[in-house]
């Protein structure tokens, strides 16, 4: 790795832990959705000031050169992270749906004037 | 208090609802209806509150799966024991419900109403995709369905149920063939369906290419893979 590569490498990883360590401090992200950006910002100044470790790992995956190797590095957890993210949007919309769904019930049986009695319990009630 | 419930999702419907549910309540009284206000941007809702009809206004709008179980959790709820899917649109005819309510008594789970049971296809587009979805149906599970992209389906209790309940039960062809391949009994009733009077259809080139790639991808490969709830497996074969 070039002295270039590792300075822009760190310089951008310090940027990122800044500006996720702002955001839970002014209360606008949760730790837990923090933690990622921390772990992949560290994990990046800590190829960039110990390239001999990258180059070790890059030489045991066959990556060809230690920069190829942080490229995919890279590549791979933004691919992990994408997919935890699409599925966590599968159960956002689903339990979206369930909130929607249930407002408009409620609604509907309140205008309605009905007692709010769920015809499915007094089955099980005979 | 009827055994039936038509539901009928609406989304920018303030062109049809009225004629839609007033052909309802005075020609079909012995029905029970439910408007499915989808979040639409127009007076749907508005409409509906001013007339008093039994609607449920969703505060967003869910897109067709979303609203319609809506509808049939509503159905679920009050007990009915049939729900017939039902268009805002003023395609589907309500003097077909009782027919479809008769099949639906000899036992069967879900009843289509069909466009082409003893009725020919016309060839065109759409109803290229009408074969196409109905041939992928046909592969994995063995059963013709003459008419798998009609909008107007009657459910049974059981169905309600797992419709209400389970998560990717779109009203729409793959839930069918995945509910076909699961064991349940599907019957055809023939029915005639009008023109849309007024309003914008959902269907032009680009959406119907999605639909198509959607559905059969759907029916192909998803749905080989589905898990059903034990609740729901084999009570019938």
């Amino acid at each position: 790795m070039t002295v270039m590569l590792r300075t822009v490498l760190i310089i951008m990883s310090v940027l990122v832990l800044f500006v996720i360590i702002r955001r839970v401090r002014l209360s606008k992200a949760r730790i837990e959705d923090s933690m990622f950006w921390v772990l992949f910002a560290m994990l990046l100044v800590v190829f960039s000031v110990f390239p001999k470790a990258a180059s070790f790992i890059s030489g045991i995956v066959g990556t060809m050169s230690t920069a190829n190797f942080i490229y995919l590095l890279v590549i791979f957890l933004l691919i992990v992270k994408l997919f935890s993210m699409s599925m966590r949007l599968s159960q956002l919309e689903t339990k979206l749906m369930e909130l929607v769904q249930r407002i408009a019930i409620d609604e509907n049986e309140r205008n309605r004037g009905e007692d709010l009695v769920d015809k499915n319990q007094e089955d099980f009630i005979e | 208090m009827s055994d039936v419930l038509v539901v009928i999702p609406a989304y920018n419907e303030e062109a049809n609802i009225e004629r839609v549910v007033e052909n309802l309540r005075n020609n079909f009284p012995q029905y029970d209806y439910v408007v499915i206000n989808d979040g639409s941007k127009d007076r749907t809702a508005e409409i509906c509150r001013n007339k008093g009809y039994n609607m449920l206004d969703l505060p967003v709008n869910l897109g067709l799966a979303g609203g319609f179980q809506a509808g049939l959790k509503y159905a679920w709820r009050k007990g009915y024991s049939y729900a017939i899917q039902f268009d805002g649109d003023g395609q589907h005819r309500p003097e077909y419900i009782q027919p479809m309510k008769e099949r639906m008594s000899k036992g069967y789970d879900i009843v289509i109403g069909s466009r082409f049971v003893e009725e020919k296809k016309p060839h065109s587009m759409r109803m290229l995709g009408s074969n196409l979805i109905a041939l992928a149906i046909r592969i994995t599970t063995g059963v013709k369905i003459n008419d798998p992209t009609s909008g107007m389906r009657m459910f049974s209790r059981r169905m309600i149920e797992e419709f209400a309940m389970g998560l990717n039960y779109g009203p729409e062809p793959d839930t069918v063939s995945y509910l076909l391949k699961q064991g349940a009994k599907i019957s055809e009733v023939q029915v005639q369906m009008d023109e849309r009077i007024a309003g914008e259809s959902y269907l032009n080139p680009f959406n119907a290419a999605k639909y198509m790639t959607k559905m059969l991808f759907s029916i192909l490969l998803i749905q080989n893979f589905r898990k059903r709830d034990k609740k729901y497996r084999g009570h019938r074969k």
